[in-house]
């Protein structure tokens, strides 16, 4: 079974399956987490929830559409909106104590996402340092924003 | 015969997860503080629960074109309530439907031209 550090030079099919069954894993933990937390009563609620800029490595529509997806289903994150042209994914997370983590847990299913679907995982690097994004003055009148 | 029986009490217990999983989402609706939360808990919860008694009802009454379906019926389901939360989300925020104060962070709010914060 191949570790988590060198699973980019996993079989492509191999890299799939482990995807899948680990989504599914992550998909049913977050559900228990939600869950718990919606039962409790609301004073000792455990939330914290943030809307965090989350740079992304995807590079087509067909991963943009499918991670925006994937974050939405996981219980507990949400895509609001992404930004193509700065390669931002706007996460709103129920449990992101800080900016960090939600950012590790996104692009960690990420990086698992692309090296499934793509033949050879190629580029996965991301902006360092978040755009500063301010609206402009004129609407682009698009997708973008 | 036996194995009969066994499906049809697997097919039982999918069903009443499937069931106590929207009633959960039902609770969180009244319970979670504003729009976002609502959308992120609710429109999957209620994904995985019409999942879970698709399951159940294929359980009880197996066989292979039932399987095809409720594979299909799923990927539909899901994908449907993740686009559909994000449509909710999006233009709840874009009507200036605003966090709950709880929310610690909101990278969106510099994106905004009537910067209201």
């Amino acid at each position: 079974m191949p570790n988590h550090k060198n699973s980019s030079t996993a079989l492509w099919p191999w890299r799939i399956i482990t995807f899948l069954f680990w989504y599914a894993k992550e998909f049913l933990v977050a559900n228990a987490q939600v869950t718990a937390d919606i039962l409790r009563p609301r004073r000792r609620m455990k939330m914290n929830p943030a809307i965090i800029a989350v740079p992304a490595a995807s590079e087509s529509s067909a991963e943009w559409t499918l991670i925006s997806c994937l974050i939405t289903l996981t219980p507990g994150t949400l895509t609001l909106t992404i930004s193509r042209k700065h390669r931002i994914l706007y996460v709103h997370g129920m449990f992101a104590d800080s900016r960090e983590s939600l950012v590790a847990e996104v692009q960690e299913m990420e990086n698992r996402m692309l090296r499934a679907m793509r033949r050879s995982p190629g580029d996965l690097s991301r902006p360092v340092q978040v755009p500063v994004v301010a609206p402009e003055d004129k609407s682009p009148g698009g997708d973008q924003q | 015969m036996e194995l009969d029986n066994i499906m049809q009490i697997a097919g039982l217990v999918a069903i009443f997860i499937g069931i106590a999983t929207i009633v959960v989402a039902g609770i969180g609706l009244f319970n979670l503080p504003d729009l976002y939360l609502r959308a992120s808990a609710v429109g999957t919860s209620a994904g995985l629960g019409v999942a879970s008694i698709v399951v159940g009802a294929l359980l009880m009454d197996f066989s292979w074109l039932n399987l095809l379906k409720a594979l299909l019926a799923i990927v539909a389901q899901m994908l449907t309530s993740a686009v559909g939360s994000m449509a909710i989300a999006r233009s709840g925020y874009l009507n200036g439907a605003l966090p709950a104060a709880v929310t610690h962070t909101d990278d969106l709010m510099k994106t905004r031209r009537d910067n209201f914060s």
